[in-house]
């Protein structure tokens, strides 16, 4: 009956239509139609790809440890991992775009159930002790919901390349079809990353995204603009 | 020196090298290197403890912009890093001084077979300190390993300039060599004197594992410069608003700014297909930083250079 719940709670908050405002980001993929570096099926799919990793190795990690120390019930584990998701996301556009859905995240949840480290932390933001990003947002509340930590790791990877992708549909010519099998196409490896994921501390935690973060740079210094990010 | 051996993509990379072993002498260069203000208020370089193959000269004055400015050359007498290289340097900066250090040359990183170059920095930054870090690029041969750690800690009122400029290899050696190296990993870390951190940034760059040439990533740009700039909040709004983020396909140039975490300073990217303008656009932006912070701009980079 529990598994049953769980996959519901799953699917909900994993749902793009939970609205914690994933439809006003684009990742840079914005700026990325815009300067014509993604201009067709092939370049969408790889500049998602690099966004996703990215997340992985970032956000993932973190989130997996987050949801340990819930489960742990090591509350000061969980700030920590809040406070290196933020020092180590050097893009300004991607911190405002984290904690905005972290704390709407945080809110919600709080909306909708009981659970003393949510509302715990969530009084840590208000105050101005913790970040509040969303990788975090999503560890408590997984956890809370009984949802496994794979399952955790692939609602991010799942949200992350499905913020891009509905971006797409929305500023560049390509079709349902063919996000979709991008999408099918970039979930077949989530497992061996999770593997890898899971065993990886805050050191460990790195990105290489260069010409991501250069489009991140150019969407926040320029004047046009349909996405927050 | 870091223990680097703990770290996990360094592990399929600590065999014992064939010929002289890790840390042997001439395999191990230390470099510590502190700049102060003397009696008369001149910025000199009061201590240079170092140990070969690192090698400095006395500092000299030759920025004809800022003849005030103590400069220094770090050279390497062993020439390329090669096979279970360590490299420690350290660099202070006392209360009002200043400095300019370079490298003398491109720092090379030698084909490997059993181990790994690794390199440890620190930088510590005074009251009002300022400091410009411009070294040449790296290039990274064929099947080489280069791991560096970096601490800055940073008291509020100063400014550090830190640049990085990597190669994807020998790029007109031969057919050309694009990204064949083994594996570059890169933390930078930056604190507060009381320990408050700022930020981290680590990345790692396997070719073999995972190529960079993709959209998104390197693309089909070579050369990738990595720019931190950690100054107070005054210098940072207005450096920010004067750079420009952009994309040129015909010059095969991109350049992007954006706000560190903490209010700490700004990061820069650079991609550029060829060294020359991401050197010069690295050389501008350091000028127009030194014009915010210091009223001068930077000289006209040397011919030879």
């Amino acid at each position: 009956m529990e598994q049953a719940s769980s996959v519901m709670r799953l699917l909900e908050f994993a749902d793009s239509t939970f609205p914690v405002g994933t439809f006003s980001f684009s990742n840079a993929l914005e700026s990325a139609v815009v300067e014509g570096v993604v201009h067709d099926v092939d370049t969408l799919e790889s500049f998602t790809k690099a966004v996703a990793d990215q997340s992985s190795f970032t956000d993932g990690v973190a989130s997996q440890i987050a949801y340990r120390a819930v489960l742990g019930e090591d509350y000061e584990r969980l700030l920590a991992a809040d406070r290196q998701v933020d020092m180590l996301k050097l893009n300004a556009e991607s911190r405002l775009m984290l904690t905005r859905m972290g704390k709407k995240m945080a809110e919600l949840s709080i909306h909708i159930f009981d659970n003393g480290m949510m509302n715990r932390w969530s009084k840590d933001i208000a105050e101005g002790n913790a970040p509040g990003t969303y990788p975090i947002a999503q560890a408590i509340t997984f956890a809370a919901c009984h949802i496994t930590a794979f399952d955790l790791f692939c609602a991010q990877q799942y949200g992350v390349m499905n913020m891009v992708l509905s971006a797409a549909l929305r500023c560049m010519k390509v079709s349902h079809f063919d996000t979709q099998r991008i999408l099918f196409k970039l979930s077949s490896n989530v497992m061996d990353d999770f593997v890898v994921v899971s065993q990886m501390d805050f050191e460990e935690m790195n990105a290489f995204v260069p010409e991501v973060d250069i489009l991140s740079s150019i969407h926040e210094k320029g004047k046009m603009r349909m996405f927050m990010s | 020196m870091k223990d680097f051996s703990v770290i996990k993509e360094v592990q399929p990379y600590l065999n014992e090298p064939k010929a002289m072993y890790v840390g042997a002498p001439g395999k191990r260069g230390v470099l510590k290197l502190g700049f102060e203000l003397d009696a008369e208020g001149k910025s000199i370089m009061r201590d240079w403890f170092r140990n070969a193959p690192l090698i400095v000269q006395q500092e000299l004055y030759f920025d004809e912009e800022m003849p005030e400015m103590p400069c220094v050359y770090i050279l390497s007498s062993g020439g390329p890093n090669v096979d279970g290289d360590r490299y420690e340097q350290e660099f202070t900066v006392r209360k009002n001084a200043y400095a300019f250090i370079s490298t003398g040359a491109s720092t090379k990183i030698a084909e490997m077979i059993y181990n790994y170059s690794g390199m440890t920095q620190t930088f510590l930054l005074e009251e009002n300190a300022y400091l410009e870090y411009l070294p040449e690029p790296l290039i990274p041969c064929h099947n080489s390993r280069f791991i560096c750690d970096t601490t800055i800690t940073l008291h509020p009122s100063a400014t550090l300039f830190y640049s990085e400029v990597y190669m994807p290899g020998r790029t007109h050696y031969r057919e050309g060599e694009r990204f064949l190296y083994d594996i570059i990993s890169v933390c930078t870390r930056a604190e507060r004197p009381d320990g408050g951190a700022l930020f981290r940034e680590k990345f790692i760059v396997r070719p073999k594992l995972k190529s960079p040439e993709r959209v998104g990533i390197m693309d089909n740009y070579d050369v990738f410069a990595n720019v931190l700039v950690l100054t107070p909040k005054n210098h940072l709004e207005a450096l920010f608003e004067k750079t420009k983020a952009f994309i040129d396909k015909e010059k095969g140039l991109a350049a992007g700014i954006t706000r560190l975490p903490n209010g700490c300073g700004l990061l820069y990217k650079v991609l550029g297909k060829e060294t020359e303008p991401v050197k010069k656009i690295i050389r501008e932006f350091c000028s127009s930083v030194r014009m915010e912070v210091k009223g001068k701009s930077l000289p006209a980079e040397f011919p030879w250079r």
